[in-house]
């Protein structure tokens, strides 16, 4: 069949039109996802996590960026997947907050791999050599400092149950450390159980029933994080125990500095997770625009909430 | 008669240059902005150390020896040569927010400051685990208990969370300097009497305000010098 040489030219220009239209659309889809942040945080079935990662997600958008947030749900195959999408939508960057401190370092490294930064918030990886930086709250001296009004208010005597945080998270471990740093050095106070409740409130309370039930006689509770301190102090409600058994807590979470006001809760620790997030985006920023002399880690410091200072926190941070 | 239909008809010659044009344009644009990347993936491919810091992979890390080597190399060394106490507890009478951001420095992000100072007093009172100094009217507390925290660590400005592995290790660290002071400092204060003189230099965490009563500043000693 003869094709006639006008068609057949037509036919060359407009595969060339074409082609350049779907390169010119290919470009701009590049050039908008070099726009876009992801802020992959590792719950948001706890409200101190939602403000991490809004604040996170907010500071980014009002830096120009289009920020989303993707939830692991406490889930590091989650995790996984969702660095898998970010990754394949060609994102700019990526704050953090892992699922798990050695398991999610192959994420960033594969992200890191793609030219895509990583930039941790609160949560620590252990790696010096994936993420671009690491912002972390000084979770072992907030936990000293836990740990020496504990002795102070609870005596140098008693009995109490730890409930611990997820097992895999550093922050599990550093505040624990922290806390048996001081309390350890008083042979009058024993622990009588020490058990995790993923730092999770209803996990807390079904944890601490259960103790309860061998345990009746406890002095305190030290909890690694504040939704398992109000996990506690609902446990201790149902058994008639609220007042007589001192709950202490740690992040700062507003429903807890209100607590500790109330006298509810004896005392938590603020983390500042606003503070975090709009650094950890500040550096994404930073980065993006040229910059790579960061640090490796950053840590924020946090502040002892009792009675005495309760007055000066409120809204996640200082007021 | 006419000849035979399409027998003798001519073909249209195949005008090739639109084509190849086409697919040189093409293939230059698929270079240029190529639809996929490949990334090769190396079980050994560690990368380089981060650029600012020079930390690369963890390593195992002994938090005795570290703490040994700093306190021999540096801590010691810096205790000599630290400021002296008489002006920060002057400035800090008048005004402890400018006295800190005179005299003081921070660790990473917060409100957390410390000084770094050495000095001499007459001990003043002696209680469970503290002694109380008076220097030139201000009385400070040189703890003499268990050592919590991260005063020295911190307070001393020598030491920086990327020098070690991680958080882990800095923490580990923390806790061996603070059972050096208990093991190598503190042993002559348990002893020391109402109206000794005690030379110190030492770290302490700087208030944000006066305390309404009590000690201006409490010291965790990392050098002392008692005269009975």
């Amino acid at each position: 069949m003869k094709i006639p040489r006008l068609l057949r030219v037509l036919a060359s220009a407009c595969l060339i039109a074409l082609t350049l239209s779907k390169v010119a659309s290919a470009a701009e889809t590049k050039a908008a996802g070099n726009r876009k942040v992801a802020v992959v945080v590792s719950t948001l079935n706890n409200p101190w996590f939602v403000v991490l990662a809004n604040a996170a997600r907010d500071r980014a958008k009002e830096l120009g960026y289009n920020a989303v947030v993707f939830d692991s749900q406490n889930d590091p195959a989650k995790e996984a997947q969702h660095f898998d999408n970010l990754i394949s939508a060609g994102y700019s960057a990526v704050l953090f907050n892992c699922t798990d401190a050695k398991g999610s370092i192959a994420n960033v490294r594969r992200a890191k791999a793609a030219g895509i930064p990583v930039f941790c918030m609160d949560r620590e990886i252990e790696a010096n050599d994936a993420a671009t930086s690491q912002i972390l709250s000084d979770n072992y001296s907030g936990c000293v400092a836990l740990g020496q009004y504990f002795v102070e208010v609870v005596g140098e005597e008693g009995k109490y149950v730890e409930l611990l945080g997820l097992v895999a998270d550093t922050n599990t471990w550093n505040r624990s450390k922290g806390f048996h740093s001081v309390v350890d050095r008083f042979p009058g106070l024993k622990m009588v159980a020490q058990q995790s409740a993923d730092f999770d409130r209803t996990k807390a309370l079904e944890v601490l029933e259960a103790i309860l039930q061998a345990h009746p006689d406890i002095n305190a509770v030290f909890c690694g994080n504040d939704a398992m301190a109000m996990g506690a102090y609902q446990a201790l409600l149902a058994a008639g125990k609220a007042g007589k058994v001192k709950v202490f807590g740690f992040d700062g979470a507003d429903d807890v500095v209100k607590a500790v006001a109330e006298g509810k809760i004896a005392a938590t620790v603020m983390q500042f997770p606003k503070t975090m997030a709009r650094t950890a985006a500040e550096n994404a920023d930073r980065y993006i625009k040229g910059e790579r002399n960061f640090p490796q880690r950053t840590p924020v410091a946090v502040e002892l909430v009792n009675r005495e200072t309760v007055h000066k926190f409120g809204d996640y941070g200082r007021k | 008669m006419g000849a035979p239909a399409g027998g003798n008809a001519r073909r249209e010659p195949f005008v090739a240059w639109p084509v190849i044009v086409a697919g040189v344009v093409f293939a230059g644009l698929l270079v240029a902005f190529p639809p996929f990347r490949i990334v090769t993936k190396r079980a050994g491919d560690a990368p380089a150390a981060n650029a600012s810091t020079g930390v690369a992979a963890v390593a195992a890390f002994d938090a005795v020896a570290f703490a040994e080597k700093f306190w021999s190399d540096q801590l010691a060394p810096a205790a000599a040569r630290a400021p002296g106490a008489t002006l920060l507890l002057a400035d800090l009478r008048r005004d402890p927010a400018a006295a800190a951001k005179t005299h003081a420095h921070r660790v990473g992000l917060g409100n957390a400051a410390f000084y770094f100072v050495r000095g001499t007093g007459r001990v003043t009172a002696v209680e469970r685990s503290r002694l109380l100094l008076e220097i030139d009217g201000s009385v400070v507390a040189l703890r003499t208990g268990p050592v919590f925290g991260n005063v020295v660590r911190d307070g001393c400005g020598l030491l920086d969370v990327n020098q070690v592995p991680g958080l882990t290790e800095f923490n580990a660290l923390s806790a061996e300097l603070n059972r050096l002071v208990e093991a190598r400092v503190q042993p002559p204060l348990k002893t020391v009497a109402i109206g000794a003189t005690i030379t110190f230099a030492g770290c302490a965490e700087a208030p944000e305000s006066l305390p309404a009563a009590g000690p201006l500043l409490t010291f965790i000693p990392v050098t002392v010098e008692v005269t009975p």
